[in-house]
Order: structure tokens, then C-alpha cells, then sequence
């Protein structure tokens, strides 16, 4: 087998020997690999104009779309870092994120991004030598943290999972995801770093499911890795449209949240032809585990399963013991294709960490707090020192020294050695791929004058798996409303953390014999039939 | 003739049942400050094709249509009328 060159070199390799090949399909249109190409070289030469110093990051503000990417593929064309954040989050985010990753400038194709500039109140952070990508945590936990990953890091993960999902020329790979979400890494520059072709989804239309069946019924899309969202939706699309089989399909991926039973069992029949893979990652770690699913035992919970080669995982129990053979605990995950560590040193403490077991006598120390509030972290007083030295993979890997990242996720281990998640240790939850934290939702809540108590908790949710409602109690006397607090929430949250459903009291919240708001209770009031419940 | 009204009662009894028609400006920004998200979008879509007897294609679906109410009100407008489909009275 050919040595995989990595992300860059995979797709000049591809410029120059299939340079009419179809690179991405957008609104019924293909880009070929030499337009693809051209677009870039133009983008290369509006950054050299710049006079930025060579390796000083840029900003990329723009939504997806054939240009954004040519934007990106410039800056990867010339080893310059570049912080891909979402367009979603709020200005002031955006300004603060750009600033602490040292961007001076903030590029959208063929231009500048006019809706926002960096923060110049805000001291910048140095960006790791070889950095290429910054991605953000989706948090809405306060500030999202700023992710960096190595070009090394990239060209592995290019290398692992081009053959492990048979991406290649001619293959077509759908992306619904936004380009800022790490699963664009597999969809889209895995893609053009084997000679695929990536089908990009308008996200003015990703969530309308007969656009998406239209895509798949095309023919032109091999592999399909989305949320679960995304899968019901197509599902149920077919459904109605009596569309029965989806027979081009070879490789069907669900990621980002455990997958409804509802949906999975209407895979196999859809997609006869597809192998299902059910990929647990992060976007500190990138992939770090794949399923494979027994398409003839869909009706059983879907593991995460074992790790991706080069990762390894460790679960560690309440006492910061490593758990051996079946358990249950944290999972702790390193892979090849990680992040050093986020941006913001500040925040990097207890999230990347040496081994476990080598840390215990240090988790008798007293955490200095540095990792308290928003992070939610129950830090169990791990050295930031040791992270850079303490772990040696089993596998080895190009990576002697790789840290742990602590997922924050609970996982049991059974019998066969396969992981099962169970739950997260903090209040985080996931709602259309977007980790929230629902503590921090009322926080934000809390924080309008008129605002006395506030809860949020997670529903189950037929279509997106979860979605937020809250409970608010408004001062006496106030005329705060729904609409008033969502304008609220969005100055300071993230779309995807705005509670879906949202009320406002006049009385006192149901509480726990400890007198916080008892979130649980508030799930079962949301059950309650209301307008908001309706369904048209 | 106007439907805005209507349109505004609908929204306020899907995605803010605490207000009143009478308090949601006809231009207020639904999209930006998240009243309502992508899918309620969906669910919007799918209430105007059926209340107003209209399809939505794909070609529409252009979220500035969806903004606020007038712009819900201005589309419903300008749209034709599916054949042999009439707006229900509920």
C-alpha cells in the first residue's frame, strides 16, 4: 500500500493526477479538484497581501459552502493555524476566541468577515508549533475552549480513516455537519485527502428530510456519517415518501449521541448494503472508538465499543482507580489523532492529564480551584507538568508523551470488554450534537434582573433525542415573558443551548431536600400538555 | 389580505404560550434569538403549507422568509396556491 500523505499532500496529489475529478457537490453542482485547487491558490495569494508573519493564525468566519472550504484549504496549503469557530456563537464569543488565539485578521472567502473583530482587550495564547486546525469545544460552558490540532495529528487521522471506511476516488461522502464540528475531519478532509467527493449539505436545508433522502437517493453518496438527528430524519423522510431501500449506501455512521432505538432498527432494512458503525469521539480526541453494529441484533443498546488502533482508554473509578475487567467509571481517552491540549492553559488543567494511576497520591493535594465553576470538573488535583510526560501508549504511536484526556463521560465495561455510555459526570448534555451544560443555561437565566429561580434539565425528545426545557420564576410584580428571556439567552448562549421551551412562574420551583432546584421534577412538569407541546 | 394576525397567534401558541400576539412585534427577528431553531422552522414550514394550502419546495426555504412574522406574511402572499387544495378553517 502507498503511504498515505496526509491531508495536503493526499489532495495535491489529487489535483494533479485526477485533476477533473468531482472534489465536492454543492446545490447540484460539482467542483472539480482543479477548481477546487484554483479557488485556494487565489485565497493563497489574498493571505500573502496580509503581511502576516509565517505561521501567525487567521480566523475563518463563514458559513459552509465550496469557497469557505477553498479558504481553509489555503490556509492548510501553507501550514498557517487557523480557528474555524462557529458562526452561531454570539459576537462577543467570537471576538474573545479570535483574540486569545492571536488572529489579527478574520477571513470569509474572498474577503474580510465584517461581523466581527478580535477582542483587543484580550491577551492571545501561543498556538503550538504545527498547529493547523483550532476548532471549539461546543460547550455552552462560558467561553468555548479553543482546541488546536496538529498537522500530524490530522495527516493519522486522514491515514486511519480513509481505508477504514472505504473513502477513495469516486467515493461520495454526504456532510451534514458544519465545518467547525470535528466530524467534518472524516466527511470532508478525509474526503479530499483520498479523492472523494464530498456531497455538502445547505444547512438551510439540513434539517428537512426530503432534501437529505433526495441527496441519497442520487446514488452519488457511498458513505453517510451524521448525528442521530440526522438518520431519523432520512428515515422517516423514506417512510413517508415510500422510498424502501437506499441500496448505494456502503458505509453508514452514526455519531455525537447515543442513537435512538427507534431509529436504529429502520437502518438495516434503508441501507442493505451499508455496514453501520456506531463512532464515539471528542473534539479534543477525534474519533476514539467504532462500533461495528450487527445489523441482525439492532434491537440491542449500541456499545461504543473498543478503540480506534493507536487509542487506548482507561476507566477510572470514583477513587481515581483504574478499573480492570468489567466495571464502571470515567472514561479516560488518548488517541493518536488529539489535541495537545486546549489553548487556554487555564482551562486545560484536569481535562488533559498523565496517567491516572501515576496521579493518585497528587489527588490527596487540595485543588487550587483553578478548574472550578463553569468546567464543572470534580478535578481530582492532577498536575498539569506531569500531562506532557507521564503516558507512554501501549501501542506507542507517533506520540511517545500523549496525555489523557478525561471525557467527563461514564462509562460500564462488560464481559467482553466493550465500553457502554451511561452518563456524564457533570451537567452537561447533548442536544443536536452540541454538548450543554445545563448549569450554565442557568447561570445565564439567573442573570436577568428579573429572573428569581431558574432550572433546566433535558427531555427526551422523538426527533433530536434531547431537547432543554426551563422553568423560570419571575420577580413579583415583573412582566418578564418567554420571549423577553430567549432574546436574552441568545445574547449570551449558544442557538443549540437556548431551551427549547421555556416558562415562566410566579411561584416557587420544586426543590430537592437540599433545597436546589430539583431538575427531575421539572422534566415531569414539562410532560404537562401545554401550547408548547402541540403538535400541528 | 393580511394574514399576519393568524400567523402570529400560531407562533405564540407553538413557541411562546406565556405572550401575546399583541406583544410580538410583526418584524421581530424569530431566527436570531432563538425562538425559534432550525426544526421549529420545519414545523412552521409544514403549519403555513397546510393552513394556507401552499407547497413549500426546497427553493424557498430561504430562512429570511421565515424571519418574522410580516416576512412569513409577505411569502404566503406572493405564493400561489396549490391546485385543488384549500385553506382549512380550524
Amino acid at each position: 500500500m502507498r503511504e498515505h500523505l496526509g491531508l495536503a499532500g493526499g489532495f495535491l496529489g489529487q489535483v494533479r493526477a485526477r485533476p477533473d475529478a468531482p472534489a465536492l457537490v454543492w446545490q447540484g453542482e460539482e467542483v472539480s479538484y482543479r477548481a477546487l485547487y484554483e479557488a485556494a491558490g487565489r485565497e493563497r495569494e489574498r493571505l500573502a497581501l496580509l503581511g502576516l508573519a509565517p505561521a501567525e493564525p487567521v480566523g475563518v468566519l463563514a458559513p459552509k459552502s465550496p469557497a469557505t472550504i477553498a479558504l481553509v484549504l489555503a490556509c492548510v496549503l501553507t501550514g498557517r493555524p487557523f480557528l474555524l469557530p462557529s458562526p452561531a456563537l454570539a459576537d462577543a464569543q467570537l471576538a474573545d476566541l479570535f483574540a486569545q488565539a492571536g488572529c489579527r485578521a478574520v477571513l470569509a472567502p474572498q474577503g474580510t468577515a465584517e461581523r466581527v473583530l478580535p477582542d483587543s482587550g484580550v491577551a492571545s495564547q501561543p498556538v503550538p508549533d504545527g498547529t493547523t486546525f483550532m476548532l471549539t469545544t461546543s460547550g455552552s460552558t462560558g467561553l468555548p475552549k479553543i482546541v488546536p490540532l496538529g498537522a500530524a495529528a490530522v495527516d493519522r487521522f486522514t491515514a486511519w480513516a480513509g481505508p477504514a471506511f472505504g473513502i477513495g476516488p469516486g467515493t461520495g461522502v454526504l456532510n451534514h455537519a458544519p465545518l467547525n464540528f470535528d466530524l467534518c475531519l472524516l466527511d470532508v478532509w478525509t474526503t479530499l485527502a483520498h479523492g472523494g467527493h464530498v456531497v455538502l449539505v445547505d444547512p438551510d436545508r439540513g434539517v428537512r428530510g426530503g432534501h437529505l433522502l433526495g441527496l441519497l437517493e442520487s446514488g452519488t453518496v457511498h458513505v453517510v456519517q451524521a448525528v442521530p438527528m440526522v438518520h431519523a430524519l432520512v428515515a422517516d423522510a423514506a417512510r413517508r415518501a415510500g422510498v424502501r431501500r437506499l441500496p448505494a449506501v456502503r458505509h453508514l455512521m452514526v455519531t455525537g449521541d447515543a442513537v435512538p432505538q427507534r431509529v436504529l432498527v429502520q437502518l438495516p432494512g434503508l441501507f442493505p448494503n451499508a455496514r453501520l458503525h456506531n463512532i464515539y469521539g471528542c473534539t479534543e480526541t477525534n474519533d476514539s472508538f467504532v462500533h461495528e453494529i450487527d445489523r441482525d441484533a439492532v434491537h440491542r443498546p449500541v456499545p461504543i465499543g473498543r478503540p480506534v488502533p493507536g487509542a487506548a482508554a482507561l476507566v477510572v473509578d470514583a477513587d481515581g482507580a483504574v478499573v480492570e475487567g468489567p466495571g464502571a467509571g470515567e472514561l479516560y481517552v488518548s488517541t493518536p489523532f488529539q489535541s495537545p491540549g486546549y489553548l487556554d492553559r487555564t482551562r486545560h488543567r484536569g481535562a488533559f492529564t498523565g496517567h491516572p494511576a501515576a496521579l493518585r497520591p497528587a489527588g490527596e493535594a487540595p485543588a487550587d480551584g483553578a478548574d472550578s465553576g463553569a468546567d464543572g470538573g470534580s478535578d481530582a488535583g492532577s498536575d498539569p507538568e506531569q500531562a506532557d510526560g507521564a503516558h507512554v501508549g501501549a501501542d506507542g504511536g507517533a506520540d511517545a508523551a500523549r496525555a489523557w484526556f478525561r471525557t467527563g463521560d461514564l462509562v460500564r465495561r462488560d464481559a467482553e470488554g466493550r465500553l457502554h455510555l451511561t452518563g456524564r459526570r457533570d451537567h452537561q448534555v447533548k442536544v443536536r450534537g452540541v454538548a450543554v451544560n445545563t448549569a450554565e443555561v442557568e447561570r445565564v437565566l439567573l442573570g436577568h434582573p428579573a429572573v428569581l429561580e431558574a432550572g433546566v434539565t433535558a427531555r427526551p425528545d422523538p426527533l433530536t433525542g434531547r431537547s432543554l426545557v426551563a422553568r423560570v420564576r419571575r420577580r413579583p410584580g415583573a412582566a418578564l415573558n418567554s420571549l423577553q428571556l430567549k432574546q436574552h439567552c441568545a445574547l449570551g448562549l449558544p442557538k443549540a443551548a437556548v431551551p427549547s421551551a421555556l416558562t415562566v412562574v410566579d411561584g416557587p420551583l420544586p426543590k430537592t431536600s437540599t433545597g436546589k432546584v430539583d431538575r427531575t421534577a421539572l422534566g415531569r412538569l414539562s410532560e404537562l400538555p401545554t401550547a408548547e407541546g402541540r403538535t400541528s | 389580505m393580511s394574514h399576519i394576525e393568524t400567523i402570529k397567534q400560531f407562533i405564540v401558541e407553538e413557541f411562546l404560550p406565556d405572550v401575546t400576539p399583541q406583544q410580538l412585534a410583526d418584524d421581530h427577528d424569530l431566527l436570531s434569538d432563538g425562538v425559534i431553531d432550525s426544526l421549529g422552522v420545519l414545523k412552521l414550514i409544514a403549519w403555513v403549507e397546510e393552513r394556507f394550502g401552499l407547497a413549500v419546495d426546497d427553493t424557498d426555504l430561504d430562512p429570511d422568509n421565515f424571519r418574522s412574522a410580516a416576512s412569513i406574511d409577505a411569502f404566503v402572499a406572493a405564493a400561489p396556491q396549490r391546485v385543488g387544495s384549500q385553506p382549512c378553517t380550524r
